[in-house]
């Protein structure tokens, strides 16, 4: 990409808070002065961008939201064939120029998950508690090559029996110790840390 | 042959020596495989919103198949791959554009319009890089100038005339590749399974043969197809609550 802006993935499994994250994301980024636009890779409804439109009304225009259907195959549109990804994001910059932040999320997949260089310039992965303490141990591309791990629903942790220093410890040493952060995205817990990491891939403006 | 020799482009002029039919046949090998990355795999080309509706079986996929290829691609995509092959390798800029403003414009549905310039624009970018070479930078040119909408079809014209494959190779290969992506939302939508999808493939030959000579024939007055059904089924689908694909 020969422009300024900086192309986000978020990745992860289904229902564990990969829009969640990014509707708390959002705000965050726009009180820095950040112009972001949202992606959904919906597997069959508009559900994820309709969400996204209806929770930041008021915070981002919601016709900077867009849903972009993936034939069934979640995986194949951010990573193998992430063409129509990436014609949608060139749609939303003609419309919108000022947009700097292009956040794509994807459907919710497996472990295996990873986004295409071409497509983002960093991608986070997003676990939550619930779907178990031993998540991390089982690896898988998306755990361990995102550049960053998100643990997510960090709350209700202990009613999951998920002991969360475990979790955590499995995380650092599978991934060699890039970023891994805890967040609970419905209160905003660790989302400043995320948006920091986020911040840390743009490119300095010659 | 004489046009496609014309046409062939720099890349194409120096693998001649070394067998030009063949790397002709890789050409469309490569354009037509389904891994080429142009978002084919998102769209159903109507096919979910004739489920939706209840208007489709496994029994009668493969005939909906054959009825699409001869009364909407026929007429409307391979026509004006076709005409655009030709054109392009004439350096006949502006029947190129004329081409690709009327197939855009006889699809009625803005579910089939986008999907139309979305996969040709993408093909064309792919394609640029990979195969390289004066025909597509021009066409690129005329998309990036907004003069030609830049539709599937035309830019798989464009990028078959540049890699020296010949017209009706180029028009054979593209229906084929559409009835494979048309086979391949039916295996996701249960209207078929992996080893009947091959029958099927299999079975259409003749009818892709038909429509091919039909599409070779056809001048530019005649581009479009006329499928009511179908455009019902695709504005519907458009509309529809839920859905897996992009058309």
């Amino acid at each position: 990409m020969t422009d300024d802006v900086l192309r986000v993935g978020v990745a992860g499994p289904v229902g564990s808070g990969k829009t969640a994250l990014i509707e708390a994301l959002v705000p965050v980024l726009i009180a820095r002065g950040r112009r972001p636009a949202v992606v959904t890779n919906d597997i069959y409804t508009q559900e994820d961008a309709q969400h996204v439109r209806r929770n930041l009304a008021g915070v981002l225009d919601p016709e900077r939201v867009v849903g972009v259907e993936t034939g069934a195959c979640p995986h194949t549109a951010v990573r193998d064939d992430p063409t129509m990804n990436l014609a949608a994001g060139a749609e939303l910059l003609e419309r919108f120029p000022d947009i700097d932040t292009l956040l794509y999320e994807s459907g919710g997949d497996n472990l295996t998950l990873t986004f295409s260089p071409v497509l983002a310039d960093m991608f986070f992965f997003v676990l939550d508690t619930a779907e178990g303490e031993k998540m991390p141990r089982k690896r898988g591309p998306g755990i361990t090559d995102s550049d960053v791990l998100v643990i997510n629903k960090t709350d209700i942790a202990r009613y999951v029996r998920c002991d969360l220093a475990v979790m955590t410890a499995d995380a650092d040493r599978v991934r060699e110790g890039r970023p891994v952060v805890l967040t609970n995205s419905l209160t905003g817990d660790g989302i400043d840390r995320v948006a920091d990491l986020l911040e840390s891939y743009r490119r300095v403006s010659a | 042959m004489t046009a496609t020799a014309t046409a062939a482009s720099a890349a194409t002029a120096a693998s001649a020596a070394t067998g030009g039919a063949l790397d002709t046949l890789l050409v469309s090998l490569q354009l037509t495989d389904s891994a080429f990355p142009s978002g084919r795999y998102t769209l159903s080309h109507s096919l979910e919103g004739f489920l939706q509706a209840k208007a489709v079986s496994a029994t009668s996929m493969p005939v909906l198949l054959t009825d699409l290829l001869r009364h909407s691609i026929g007429p409307g995509d391979a026509t004006a791959l076709a005409l655009a092959h030709r054109a392009a390798v004439t350096g006949d800029w502006d029947t190129v554009a004329e081409v690709d403003q009327r197939l855009h414009a006889s699809k009625l549905n803005r579910e089939l319009r986008l999907a139309a310039i979305r996969t040709g624009r993408q093909l064309l970018d792919t394609a640029q890089l990979a195969l390289g070479g004066p025909i597509l930078d021009r066409y690129a040119t005329l998309v990036t100038a907004g003069r030609a909408p830049g539709c599937q079809a035309v830019a798989a014209g464009v990028a078959y005339a540049s890699g020296g494959v010949g017209t009706e190779q180029a028009v054979a290969s593209d229906l084929f590749a559409f009835a494979v992506s048309f086979t391949g939302a039916a295996l996701r939508l249960r209207l078929t399974d992996h080893r009947r999808a091959q029958t099927t493939l299999r079975s259409i030959a003749p009818a892709i043969k038909e429509v091919t000579a039909a599409a070779l024939r056809r001048e530019a007055a005649d581009l479009g197809g006329c499928v009511p059904a179908a455009d019902i089924m695709s504005g519907r689908h458009e509309r529809a609550e839920a859905r897996m694909f992009a058309s």
